[in-house]
């Protein structure tokens, strides 16, 4: 009974975004031409190193590599800073807080239809076409199962760090930049841009002590590794699973303190 | 029976930054911040009453959206005490939001994209609503208004007129013990605001619902409050039924009499033979601001004719509006 005012909220996030229509052809159009800029400028790079690898990863790799990144962008960007902002400035953040529901939950579980929408419109189709392109480099076996329990992981993750940089709003009223911010940190440090194997070797280390690569590097890694040992599949979803904790904890306190600091001073 | 709603000595203050004048003082203000504490409610105490209407008047900036948002338990007061329905609002938000419902004019808490009939369902789900509640609340609902044109209906695509309604329609819809609407008529052409007040009467009645209102219309107060209080600078300055309100200022009346010759003058030898009262005059009338508890209306009256030859007379009642209006301005004595 209780999870049926949740589902009730995809449902309803559902609806909304197939709503948007032009919306999301859109979307997928910018995507394309991501993908497009993201081709050409890995093939110069790989011409201009005059070798077939480079740190470890062929041209073929780090397509797909890249490619799926953008895609689980799509998946996982909920736009939450943007969103708590919005809210903030408009006022509307007041009926929101007046709902029989955490904040933290009523606002995920009310972006969580976008994820249904996205996964069948952006990621299953990239993930297809990429697959059939490459001509079955993307291994199929056992890695899906840990690739589906790494991504439902990451959205956690994602969604804690979003939160968290939105409660910050509370505090400037200033969305963009801090949104610009985050979102740059995020991208770059957690290897949805740029492959962390191409990292220099300190920030390699750096990246891996912090959450960042747990949201797109980890899952990644277990989906394009066909055949991983069985401990190094143990050590990346355990790492996100202290990252995950973490961060919620992390999230959920900040947002607490925040709030407090809000309803005793005055928003 | 207790009040559902008690709030005693309640006092809100609020840390201001003082910005600075200019350039200079906004580079200053990044280094040094100098705080000043506004006081927004301060020590207000009352009981509201299951099943009450209650108008909360106060001129712009008076602290009325502050006490409002203390009562939800958006904001904690600095002191003093409330209770909700047996709650205290800040420490347990979850279960008062369970008691109250909420309407803010100007903002929907309706999903923008989607038909309003969605926007039900996913409060009924969010609230809990047992499927018979809701089919009575519908059942009730339709019978108040012609709601089925609205339900299949885009909230984006409503009139403000249509979405104010459809937002007072949600608010009640998990049967809260308290409403609080918040300016529901802003906006509205006159036929809907009193489609909107005769539905927030229904509700009241058939629900048995506490309604608190803010409003600068005085037609929603006349149509809808038995009670008012009224706020202004954080300071209670009235708190009580209608009737005593206009008992109050009520002994005043204005006499308007038409006589010949010139006005001016004629006012000025009245003014002579009244001179406990005020006499005013524009291009028409004579105007004679009587307080009855000096002298009846009648005799100032039978005076007057003995004097003078009035070709015509009208009698003015002080409206709610022009009290509310003394009340801002003056205060209680």
């Amino acid at each position: 009974m209780k999870l049926k005012k949740y589902i009730s909220l995809t449902r309803a996030g559902i609806m909304e975004s197939l709503h948007f229509r032009l919306g999301t052809v859109v979307m997928v159009i910018g995507n394309l031409l991501y993908l497009i800029v993201v081709y050409f400028l890995w093939k110069a790079i790989y011409a201009s190193a005059g070798t077939d690898v480079v740190n470890g990863m062929t041209f073929t790799d780090t397509l797909i590599y890249l490619v799926l990144a953008t895609a689980l962008f799509g998946f996982m960007e909920m736009y939450t800073v943007w969103e708590i902002g919005r809210n903030i400035q408009s006022g509307k953040i007041v009926l929101d807080l007046l709902k029989p529901m955490e904040y933290r939950r009523y606002l995920f579980w009310s972006y969580s239809g976008s994820f249904v929408t996205q996964f069948f419109f952006t990621f299953l189709p990239t993930f297809i076409i990429v697959g059939i392109v490459t001509h079955g480099a993307i291994p199929l076996g056992t890695n899906l199962l840990f690739f589906v329990i790494s991504v439902i992981m990451a959205v956690s993750i994602n969604y804690s760090i979003d939160f968290f940089v939105g409660t910050i709003c509370l505090f400037t009223e200033s969305i963009w930049g801090i949104n610009i911010m985050k979102q740059v940190i995020v991208l770059l440090l957690s290897g949805a841009t740029i492959p962390i194997a191409f990292f220099p070797e300190t920030l390699k280390t750096i990246v891996y002590y912090l959450p960042f690569q747990s949201i797109y590097n980890a899952p990644l890694t277990l989906l394009l590794d066909g055949n991983p040992k069985n401990e190094t599949v143990l050590t990346i979803l355990s790492t996100q699973l202290i990252w995950c904790i973490v961060m919620m904890i992390l999230s959920k306190l900040f947002w607490k303190v925040s709030l407090r600091q809000i309803t005793v001073n005055g928003g | 029976m207790s009040a559902i709603i008690q709030i005693k000595n309640v006092t809100k203050e609020f840390k201001v930054l003082n910005r600075r004048e200019g350039l200079k003082g906004s580079l200053k203000d990044l280094f040094s911040r100098d705080y000043k504490i506004v006081r927004a409610v301060d020590n207000i105490s009352m009981n509201i009453e299951q099943g009450e209407i209650v108008g909360y008047l106060g001129p712009n900036g008076a602290g009325k959206s502050t006490t409002i948002k203390m009562m939800t338990g958006v904001l904690e007061p600095t002191s003093g005490e409330i209770l909700v329905s047996g709650n205290i609002p800040y420490q347990n938000r979850a279960k008062n939001a369970q008691e109250i419902g909420v309407v803010f004019g100007q903002r929907s808490q309706l999903w923008w994209a989607l038909p309003l009939i969605e926007s039900f369902k996913l409060l009924k789900d969010i609230y809990q609503i047992s499927d018979s509640d809701y089919e009575s609340m519908m059942h009730l609902y339709r019978s108040l208004v012609d709601i089925e044109p609205l339900l299949h209906k885009p909230v984006r695509q409503m009139s403000l007129g249509q979405r104010t309604l459809s937002d007072i329609l949600a608010a009640f819809l998990h049967n809260p013990k308290i409403v609080f609407l918040d300016e529901p008529t802003i906006g509205l052409d006159v036929s809907m605001k009193s489609k909107i007040r005769i539905l927030i009467n229904a509700l009241n009645k058939e629900k048995n619902t506490t309604v608190i209102l803010t409003t600068h219309d005085m037609g929603d107060v006349d149509a809808l409050c038995q009670r008012i209080v009224i706020i202004d600078k954080g300071k209670m300055l009235y708190n009580n039924d209608i009737e005593h309100l206009k008992g109050f200022f009520g002994s005043y009346r204005t006499l308007k009499i038409r006589i010949d010759g010139d006005l001016k003058q004629q006012a000025e030898v009245i003014q002579k033979s009244l001179p406990e009262f005020s006499v005013s005059a524009d291009e028409e009338w004579i105007s004679i601001l009587v307080d009855e508890e000096k002298s009846k209306i009648m005799e100032v009256l039978h005076q007057l004719q003995k004097s003078h030859e009035m070709r015509d007379m009208q009698l003015q009642e002080i409206s709610t509006e022009e009290i509310i209006k003394k009340i801002y301005e003056e205060g209680v004595e």
